[in-house]
């Protein structure tokens, strides 16, 4: 429990006032409490670093904390000072923004940290001034970026609920396919056979060797027609299989089938299904031959199995406007260039120049320093603006090109951060793990008492989830049994029946805590909270530490030793009747 | 020209970070400490205790019914709060405006905290009468069963039965209903409450929790 959430405790308990009225039982006695200057100097203590100024300094700007009456609240009666419970550091920029008028941020402070103090101290980040602002914006994107990869991260490492659909579990299994073996022997399977058809494809085109009956050489596509259709057709069932499947299992049905990737797969397998329909008709065949050109866009489907594909294709998408622009200024020049050409080389005799169209072939081939050197101007105008020609395309060139590459160095990079930050998880959860989660004693003490009310108010208790299944399982035992402490005396070895441990769970409600210490030493799990409520019951005055969020777990072995015995001992304490209530009314139940 | 000026896919990214930087700098400040202190039954130690509590936990200065839900959440892990939050937060925002000042909230529990019996008792029928019109009905009193049924969670002994809280209004409205119409007023609540010993014994709860 966030040591924050301590500061509501007092309004969690107050909020019980809505349970009182319905419960039939009084509520339990809650834990005992231990514990209980006009213009001059104004001196502000942020956690033991002293700040002095002057009142007025701080009256300057009466919208914030510091120059309203909300500052009252942190004043200090004894020290006749004002103490703040925060960062000293970040704080020295805050009063300098009273002082001088303009708020800086520290490049070497976190961007939320300082984002926290700000909003605390009550100054917008807006007047942050010209000298900073600009790291503060991009600091603050970097920081939402980041924010929203752990989100989606977040979405996709979600641990898998016990209750999903076959649907559910079959486009999970698409999508991240290292969550089963299954997954992951499909998404091999068909990288593999991917790679398969586009080589088919590469390899069906090679001259293969001259048939005995003919002079001419056939490519191989056609020497072994039969192979090859085979071939093709495994894979496109393959493909085929995999997109029904992804169309049965995908949550949106519309939005996959519009989605990029969808798209890639069917343009792969349709050309098979029209090969299949047309026949060998003379009309439709050329269609069909530039049909079999599509059938390369199946390497497109690899991007699915490459991070680094879909990279690529996210940063074209994102540069679009500077691609565009590129692609615009090329056209302007190279419209320019064959003009100038075209009218340039028009004197000169049997000049390929024919057209300024066919010039434009030219000043493609120059700006791009490609130089095929099919094209060559002949008259020394034509030879001068050629090179000028050349000189500007590589101008053009390079200019959008550095944006285009530092856009993909940072989606790249944030991918990597991605990538690592998955690793990292692991190795942070386990920290995390071994510092818990430790709260005061008197708020648990506390907290325990509000869960306590509840549970008196609705008559019901709360248990762990083991216990909450052996008791549905074993539901018509405890409608058989008798009176509870016969079968406790009865039954000293039935301990892994879970009568005997609900009848020992009740009984502890009476026990002191003296038990709770041999019992400590010996427990099979961490330290039942139901005995440490007992322990409270019986106003005694060590408040054991507790961790709420434990199940409460039946105790162990060594308490069937006298359970009845020590209900009589407690009777002399005021809680014994409490306890015996208790004991009754959860029998009638 | 349309191309220099065509929207950057990044462009949607960095409004939404701008809009949400507009939002957040909504500040409320509270009224001065000697007014509160004039106003409720708390000193001015225990107003500070409480507005550092909150302020810490909401720098804006208000709490609105998400943070409130998620805030009550925390101390109720095992079962879901939502319901009965909603209900308090309604109480609460006396003056409906969606969001629970520091004001409203130390108001509140002035009344529960160092209230007159009457006061804590009308704050209560105040938090049941869900549309204030004056009395409550079974549904009104059944969807705060529930509410604080739900509390509990699943995992709890005897095994939760789903007409549990049905049955627990029944035999709140036999002890309060002293009319038989069907509806409970303020004047049979507190009766009925007044003379029901444990309810007036539960209220001493209340005593010590600042």
């Amino acid at each position: 429990m966030a040591a924050g959430v301590a500061a509501w405790l007092p309004f969690a308990r107050a909020a019980a006032i809505g349970w009182m009225p319905v419960a039939s039982t009084p509520m339990p006695i809650p834990p005992q409490d231990k514990r209980k200057a006009q213009d001059g100097f104004i001196i502000l203590n942020v956690s033991g670093t002293k700040f002095q100024t002057w009142r007025t300094t701080l009256e300057r700007y009466p919208d914030t904390l510091l120059g309203s009456t909300e500052r009252d609240f942190f004043f200090h009666e004894e020290t006749s000072e004002y103490f703040f419970d925060r960062d000293p550091d970040i704080f020295r920029h805050i009063l300098n923004f009273y002082r001088t008028g303009k708020l800086h941020y520290p490049r070497q402070e976190c961007i939320s940290a300082y984002d926290e103090e700000l909003a605390f101290f009550g100054i917008i980040p807006e007047i942050i001034g010209d000298c900073c602002y600009e790291e503060y914006k991009d600091r603050r994107r970097e920081n939402a970026e980041r924010l929203q990869d752990d989100e989606e991260m977040d979405m996709n490492n979600d641990v898998a609920p016990l209750n999903l659909t076959f649907r559910e579990y079959l486009w999970r299994a698409f999508e991240n396919p290292h969550t089963s073996t299954l997954a992951l022997v499909f998404y091999y399977v068909t990288g593999f056979f991917i790679a398969i058809s586009v080589m088919a494809n590469v390899v069906e085109t090679v001259p293969c060797g001259t048939l005995p009956n003919r002079s001419k050489e056939v490519s191989c596509g056609d020497r072994y027609a039969l192979a090859f259709f085979c071939l093709d057709t495994a894979c496109v069932m393959i493909f085929t299989v995999e997109y029904l499947l992804r169309l049965i299992a995908a949550p949106s049905r519309c939005k996959f089938m519009k989605s990029v990737m969808s798209v890639i797969d069917v343009v792969a397998i349709m050309p098979y299904y029209i090969g299949l329909v047309m026949t060998d008709n003379d009309q439709v065949s050329g269609a069909f031959v530039t049909l079999r050109v599509f059938r390369v866009f199946r390497i497109f489907k690899f991007s699915r199995h490459s991070a680094g594909l879909r990279i690529l294709g996210y940063t074209l998408k994102s540069c679009a406007s500077e691609l565009g622009f590129l692609l615009f200024s090329l056209t302007m020049a190279i419209i320019i260039f064959a003009t100038v050409m075209f009218y340039a080389e028009k004197g000169s005799t049997a000049t390929k120049f024919t057209s300024i169209p066919a010039a434009f072939w030219y000043t493609i081939v120059t700006m791009t320093t490609l130089g095929y050197g099919d094209m060559v101007p002949k008259t020394i105008v034509g030879k001068v603006f050629g090179s000028i020609c050349s000189l500007s395309g590589v101008l053009v060139i390079a200019l959008p090109v550095p944006v285009i590459v530092s856009n993909f160095s940072r989606i790249y990079h944030q991918s990597q951060r991605a990538e690592k930050r998955r690793a990292q998880r692991a190795s942070k959860e386990a920290g995390k793990a071994l510092v818990g989660k430790s709260a005061s004693p008197p708020f648990e003490s506390q907290h325990h008492h509000l869960l306590h009310c509840l549970e008196k108010t609705t008559n019901h208790e709360f248990v762990d989830e083991q216990t909450f299944q052996a008791n549905c399982m074993e539901i018509s035992v405890v409608n058989k049994s008798g009176s509870r402490t016969s079968s406790l005396s009865s039954s000293p070895h039935g301990l892994s029946s879970c009568c005997s441990r609900r009848h020992r769970k009740k009984s502890s409600f009476s026990l002191p805590s003296t038990n709770n210490q041999e019992l400590s030493t010996i427990q099979i799990r961490e330290r039942p909270v139901s005995n440490s409520r007992s322990s409270l019951n019986a106003k005694l005055d060590e408040t054991v530490p507790l961790k709420c969020d434990e199940a409460y777990i039946s105790p162990s072995m060594v308490r069937l030793s006298a359970p009845v015995a020590t209900s009589s001992d407690d009777a002399s304490t005021a809680t014994t009747t409490y306890s015996q209530s208790n004991i009754v009314r959860v029998s009638a139940l | 020209m349309a191309i220099f000026t065509a929207t950057n896919p990044f462009m949607s990214l960095t409004d939404s970070v701008e809009d949400d930087f507009e939002l957040s700098t909504v500040c409320h400040r509270p009224e001065s400490m000697d007014k509160l202190e004039e106003q409720t039954k708390f000193t001015k130690k225990e107003l500070q205790v409480l507005y550092r509590g909150f302020k810490n936990e909401c720098p804006s200065g208000v709490v609105n019914e998400e943070n409130f839900k998620h805030i009550y959440s925390q101390f109720f892990p095992q079962g879901d709060s939502s319901m009965y939050a909603h209900f308090l937060f309604e109480a609460f925002d006396t003056n409906k405006n969606g969001s629970v000042s520091f004001e409203d909230f130390v108001f509140g529990l002035s009344i529960i905290l160092r209230g007159t019996i009457n006061d804590r008792l009308n704050w209560a029928f105040n938090l049941y009468d869900l549309n204030k019109d004056g009395c409550i009905t079974k549904e009104e009193m059944l969807d705060i069963m529930k509410s604080i049924y739900d509390m509990m969670g699943k995992y709890t002994y005897p095994t939760m039965m789903d007409d549990a809280p049905r049955e627990h209004v029944e035999s709140f409205f036999q002890k309060m209903d002293q009319n038989r119409d069907g509806v409970v007023t303020i004047d049979e609540f507190i009766d009925s409450c007044k003379k029901d010993e444990n309810i007036m014994q539960s209220m001493q709860l209340f005593d010590n929790v600042i």
